[in-house]
């Protein structure tokens, strides 16, 4: 059984943009997992999960 | 010398991907089984299964697992494709209902997973001690192969554990599950070490191995490499690369098929599989 990468999903506070992060990548972003992938600054939590229904509408950052 | 073949496992549903996240993704028996014979034609050898419900959440329905069996065998007569049933489709089943499909449908292979995790950071994917046993002699019993899923090396050395003592078989065969939650991330550094653990302490054991999410092709290209097989499909991926959807689980295993050939190596057809699992068929 897998159930996919699980995402920490983000709102850009700056520019509205939607994005997410896979938590597996946590030791390779370091400071900059949350961080919007145009803005560069700290995106707002909205939720986690793996593959939510909405899930398309968020950009993935790698 | 002759080519090493390679076995494509294709993982068509899952229990978790919805029509939301992919309208693409199979969810009924009739279309479960039409993904079954397009992997087959596309090289797969074999077809790791789940079962939804009429909602399209996991199910572990011994009625779902037949009718999606029959219709497998009676609409495609011609597609020898090994068969391995998941018995980890619903957190929420009890042991019984886990191996119920197992019981009756006798699979060539069926999933033991081996050792409990938290699920998702939200929930426990409960695989008991005494489970963990019933199912080794059960499978023994019905002379079904365990794909031992493997999400980090502690599972590995479970699984020596239950060698030693006689609940597991050898050889082994394993899967090593990479990137998903609580489990190991998924990396070429780690499936080295998944395996040089399974070498160390399993000895003589075949592997395969996946990588979820973004770690999808780097866990396809580290399995052909490094001597190993491989499982593709939207139980584990739903995007085919960034931001691309995929359109069928066949384009995951042609894709597959693909870099095992450019590689060097031949796809093991389903006799080959056989062959190499140590499965006399059915």
């Amino acid at each position: 059984m897998s159930w996919g990468a699980l995402y920490f999903y983000y709102k850009c506070p700056k520019c509205g943009k939607l994005f997410k992060y896979a938590t597996d990548l946590i030791p390779e972003f370091g400071d900059d997992f949350g961080k919007c992938p145009d803005c560069q600054i700290m995106g707002t939590f909205l939720k986690e999960g793996a593959r939510t229904l909405d899930d398309l509408l968020y950009e993935e950052v790698e | 010398m002759a080519k090493k073949k390679t076995i494509i496992t294709a993982a068509v549903t899952g229990a978790w991907p919805k029509k939301e996240n992919n309208p693409n993704v199979p969810m009924t028996p009739s279309e479960i089984a039409d993904d079954v014979y397009a992997c087959w034609k596309a090289g797969a050898a074999i077809a790791h299964l789940h079962m939804r419900d009429d909602e399209g959440n996991g199910t572990m329905s011994t009625e779902k697992f037949t009718e999606t069996w029959d219709l497998i065998h009676n609409r495609y007569p011609d597609c020898d494709i090994i068969l391995n049933l998941t018995t980890s489709g619903d957190i929420h089943a009890d042991d019984e209902i886990r191996v119920a499909h197992v019981k009756k449908l006798k699979p060539e292979m069926a999933s033991y997973d081996c050792g409990s995790m938290n699920w998702l950071n939200s929930g426990l994917f409960i695989n008991s001690p005494k489970f963990l046993e019933d199912c080794g002699l059960l499978f023994q019993e019905l002379n079904v192969k365990p794909e031992i899923e493997a999400f980090d090396p502690g599972m590995i050395a479970n699984a020596a554990y239950y060698l030693k003592k006689g609940v597991l078989k050898a050889p082994l065969h394993f899967q090593f599950c990479m990137g998903c939650a609580n489990g190991i991330p998924g990396s070429i550094k780690n499936l080295l070490f998944m395996k040089e653990t399974m070498e160390s302490l399993c000895p003589g054991s075949t592997w395969s191995c996946f990588g979820v999410g973004h770690s999808a092709m780097e866990i396809l290209y580290g399995a052909v490499a490094l001597g190993g097989h491989i499982r593709v499909g939207m139980e584990d991926n739903v995007m085919y690369s960034k931001g691309v959807l995929a359109d069928s689980n066949a384009q995951f295993v042609e894709r597959a098929a693909r870099v095992i050939r450019e590689y060097g190596n031949d796809v093991a057809t389903p006799a080959e599989a056989r062959e190499i699992l140590g499965l006399k068929g059915r």
